[in-house]
């Protein structure tokens, strides 16, 4: 694999970006949202395939070594190996997809952004299920109903959000 | 605030936890986890709970630091004990009222994975607590070098963590500065319903992400005039390096829990 020193800034950058976005919380309802899948989904669609793969591979490491960047706060390597595992495993593959379709295209509309990123959310719930159920081993119904139900319209709010956001950067770099 | 998160949950201490290598630490918290995987009685969790009172003992990390690092997963936790006291049927009946019930394969699966869980998330946070992010990145860097030849960028990676870790502070007071800046300016990020308040984030977050690739640009510049050319014969400042104390509690704590795997 080879970057230049640019791809590893931005990539760098990117990830610092995701950790922060998991640090700003915004209070829409009665369950704390935080902005951090946002970000993911953003990274994978600004940054393409392979470095918003990296960009989030990076923030999985920045929370790991400790820093409290997991979503309401969490840091150490017990959210990766616990119960919301599934959930922070997937980012990377989905920040990778989004990346992936948003780069065959070759126009970019809003609907062409949000439809990759609408299926990641998807992985995103899947992979997170099933980290879920492994972990505790509480059956899929209701692995669904703890870690998938709250989050489904604010997530939806957010990949809309995170699409407009990519036109208007895309535009401007 | 800023220094609480560049910090981490690393806490200073005078220790023989603190002094080995990260690299050490790093390896026998991946053993445990596959030790508690495999553990399956009674006797295997005992030891392995007093395994990790014995190593805060040693760590000199107080135990609400320990207890504190559970609050976050303290809901899981306890849902993972409800939903298998009241759902998982099977052996003796323990407790009843009306319709609920508790049955002893129940109580003890329940029991079992919320301890498992509890073991998981002390024993791992053990490792941040007593190494500081910085070494467990060199930490990292080293242990994933042999892979290289796989395609793991090492050094890439250290490289960019260490640059992430140094502009997490940057980027979250640029992001409050900005915030401030449209608030002065009229933007309500508080009112309004769910479409609204996401369509009041665009000001926030468009300024934000330009600002950070303008930072990239800036620093790329500023790296290459300086010669950054990657981490082919690069030198350190500290270098890393494994001391016979190293090899004897690291060697004699990874026979122990093998020994707990394989025998209890």
């Amino acid at each position: 694999m080879n970057l230049t020193t640019k791809e590893m800034i931005v990539t760098s950058l990117f990830a610092a970006l995701t950790a922060i976005g998991a640090l700003l919380t915004i209070p829409i309802g009665p369950v704390p949202v935080t902005l951090q899948v946002l970000f993911t989904l953003t990274a994978g669609a600004l940054l393409g395939a392979r470095l918003g793969l990296l960009s989030q591979i990076l923030y999985l490491f920045i929370g790991a070594v400790g820093l409290p960047v997991y979503a309401g706060g969490g840091a150490g390597l017990a959210h990766l190996v616990g119960p919301t595992g599934g959930f922070l495993f997937s980012f990377p593959i989905a920040a990778y997809i989004v990346g992936r379709i948003v780069e065959e295209r070759e126009d970019i509309t809003l609907l062409g952004v949000l439809g990759p990123m609408v299926l990641g959310l998807i992985l995103i719930y899947i992979l997170g299920v099933v980290g879920l159920n492994i972990a505790t081993d509480m059956g899929l119904k209701k692995a669904i109903a703890v870690g998938v139900l709250p989050f489904v319209i604010p997530d939806l709010i957010k990949a809309l959000a995170g699409a407009y956001l990519t036109l208007r950067i895309k535009r401007i770099y | 605030m800023l220094n609480d998160i560049m910090l981490g949950q690393y806490l200073d201490r005078d220790s023989i936890v603190h002094s080995l290598d990260p690299r050490i630490k790093i390896l026998l918290v991946i053993l445990f986890i596959i030790v508690l995987f495999i553990s399956k009685t009674l006797l295997g969790y005992a030891v392995l709970g007093g395994f990790i009172i014995i190593s805060t003992l040693i760590a000199k990390i107080e135990f609400k630091y320990i207890l504190k690092s559970l609050k976050p997963l303290l809901f899981i936790i306890s849902l993972t004990l409800i939903i298998h006291l009241f759902l998982t049927k099977g052996g003796e009946v323990i407790w009843e009222w009306k319709f609920l019930s508790i049955e002893e394969k129940g109580l003890n699966l329940g029991l079992f994975m919320a301890a498992r869980l509890i073991f998981l998330i002390t024993f791992t946070s053990l490792l941040t607590l007593t190494t500081s992010p910085l070494e467990l990145t060199d930490g990292l860097e080293k242990l994933l070098n042999p892979f290289k030849r796989f395609g793991v960028p090492a050094h890439e990676l250290a490289m960019m963590m260490t640059i992430a870790l140094r502009f997490i502070p940057t980027l979250l007071e640029e992001s409050e500065k900005i915030l401030k800046a449209q608030k002065a300016r009229g933007a309500d990020f508080e009112s309004g319903n769910l479409i609204q308040k996401a369509k009041s984030l665009i000001p926030l977050l468009v300024p934000l992400f330009v600002s950070a690739f303008r930072r990239a640009d800036d620093l790329a510049l500023a790296m290459e005039a300086r010669c950054y050319r990657g981490g082919e014969g690069r030198t350190r400042m500290n270098e890393l390096h494994l001391s016979r104390a190293d090899y004897l509690i690291g060697g004699a704590t990874a026979i122990f829990l093998i020994f707990v795997a394989i025998l209890i």
